[in-house]
């Protein structure tokens, strides 16, 4: 049995380990779920051309070694595609919180600013002196 | 004077092969050329005349449905799922059995183009070469297009005019740089026609180019020109602008804006114009554009041959233009090949790719094989020229 391909992502705050299991399916098809067309080009009406050709079987129904591991990669490129995009989706969540947060202080400092420049806690009569 | 046979055939055979692939855009191309070793090709200028014979040219075109564009990562799904089929088909095409032994030189199209393409088609470029240990060759898609038209047409020295989706060039030919004379300031001519058939929503099969063509020699009153921004800006030319009239006028069309008074008749509220007499003036307007920067630059460097190459070089209205406007000329020459060659083709890589080669400029480390989105003609030393 030859070795299985793998593969690793690091980086400063998290570390990470893909490998491939032969008998999952997802790792025994070049027709990855990440690796089709675009939904823009679907949604327009495109007929997929351009798919990968399918791993070669052998008489006993196996698949080639090359065809294998053509497969085995796809799976592995999936799972790579997968975790990478929840990374930027995690990142884009934070960057939106901490602008929410930005705002939030901005806010709250031209609140207190206005009070004590004499207006009142009532913001209809700002400017309005007593 | 210059030796082309600088660097000789492998396994001591008297004609060298090369392999070239071709994807900066959405036309995936294979071709495999062959060079026979010429004795008068040791001492002289005679780059146009290497007699090549075209063992295979094979093309795949990634089209997308009307009203789309081709974008990056399609295209290069595209190109890297057929690289390896359009590359057996050339090989048998071309009567090679043993790679590592028949093939001189792997060329490929180092840019400019589109990024994500140009890469999937540097890989597959970079591991043949591993496979079968052959040098590699990074082409100027450009020169690539301009080596290709001197070869079929036989021009020793035109005025070029390269014109495709992506490229606007005048370029001519001085002290081992192809020099560029005069382009577009912001889209290519191609970029334009394919972008008002995208608002058109004509199908893009075989090519949406080639269908506004058609369409154009159906109108019916060619004297009712549409009138356009004519906007040449002296050795250059500007296109952004012409598309966005005409992509308003296309527009006030669909939907039926009577207020329009060169769509519709102020009186009546009749349509003048339709789709055709549009594609008619967009052509019109964009190629006479051409044919004044081109006889501008021709003046400039006293010429009177032009060579048309590019995608948009098939069109037979730009040719007929051309070929007025050099006849006019001290009775000049307009050089043009058929879509075989115009068309973005694996061939024409191989061409300037093994005339690289053969003047010593291949190489097998592969940091020199970075492809690049911003690749300037006059970045390429033409060693093979005079």
């Amino acid at each position: 049995m030859s070795a299985l391909p793998f593969a690793s992502y690091s980086s400063p705050d998290l570390e990470k380990q893909f490998a491939v299991d032969p008998s999952n399916h997802q790792y025994q098809t070049t027709d990855g779920a990440t690796t089709g067309p675009s939904p823009h080009v679907l949604n327009a009406g495109q007929v997929d051309k351009d798919k990968p050709a399918s791993p070669k079987k052998l008489e006993n129904g196996e698949f080639t070694a090359l065809g294998s591991l053509r497969a085995q990669l796809t799976g592995l490129q999936d799972d790579i595609n997968k975790f990478l995009t929840d990374r930027m989706e995690h990142a884009k969540r934070k960057k939106a919180r901490l602008e929410e947060d930005k705002e939030r202080d901005t806010r709250i400092n031209k609140e207190i600013s206005d009070l004590l420049d004499g207006g009142d806690d009532d913001n209809n009569d700002v400017g309005r002196k007593q | 004077m210059v030796n082309l046979n600088t660097v000789l055939p492998k396994n001591g055979r008297n004609y060298y092969v090369a392999l070239g692939l071709e994807g900066s855009a959405n036309k995936l191309g294979v071709g495999v050329i062959k060079h026979p070793l010429l004795a008068e090709h040791e001492d002289g200028d005679l780059s146009f005349k290497c007699e090549s014979e075209i063992m295979a040219n094979i093309r795949d075109t990634y089209v997308t449905p009307p009203g789309e564009g081709f974008l990056p990562r399609d295209t290069a799904r595209h190109h890297r799922n057929w690289c390896v089929r359009l590359i057996k088909k050339a090989l048998q095409e071309a009567g090679i059995k043993e790679p590592s032994r028949d093939l001189d030189v792997i060329c490929f199209t180092r840019g400019p183009g589109m990024g994500a393409p140009l890469h999937s088609v540097a890989i597959a470029a970079r591991t043949i070469s591993l496979l079968w240990d052959i040098p590699l060759v990074g082409v100027n898609h450009c020169v690539g297009h301009i080596e290709m038209g001197r070869e079929i047409t036989g021009a020793a020295n035109p005025v070029v005019l390269y014109v495709s989706g992506g490229n606007t060039q005048v370029i001519a030919y001085s002290e081992k740089r192809y020099r560029i004379f005069g382009e577009t300031l912001d889209i290519a001519i191609g970029n334009c026609l394919d972008r008002f058939a995208r608002t058109l929503r004509i199908p893009n099969t075989p090519s949406p180019g080639y269908n506004i063509e058609q369409l154009a020699k159906k109108c019916s009153d060619k004297e009712a020109l549409v009138e356009l921004p004519y906007t040449v800006k002296g050795m250059d030319l500007s296109m952004s602008g012409i598309l966005a009239y005409i992509e308003t006028l296309a527009k006030d069309l669909f939907k039926g804006n009577r207020k329009n008074k060169t769509l519709f008749d102020s009186k009546t509220g009749e349509q003048k114009i339709g789709v055709d007499d549009l594609c008619y003036a967009l052509q019109e307007n964009l190629f006479a554009m051409l044919v004044e920067i081109t006889e501008r630059a021709m003046a400039h460097v006293n010429s009177n041959q032009v060579l048309i190459v590019g995608g948009v070089g098939c069109n037979e209205r730009l040719q007929e233009m051309m070929g007025q406007m050099c006849g006019d000329r001290a009775f000049g020459q307009v050089h043009a090949t058929d879509e075989r060659f115009c068309i973005d083709n694996g061939v024409m890589i191989a061409q300037a790719g093994l005339l690289e080669y053969r003047m010593g400029q291949a190489t097998t480390d592969f940091s020199k094989t970075v492809v690049t989105q911003k690749f300037r003609t006059d970045e390429v030393y033409v060693g093979w020229r005079e």
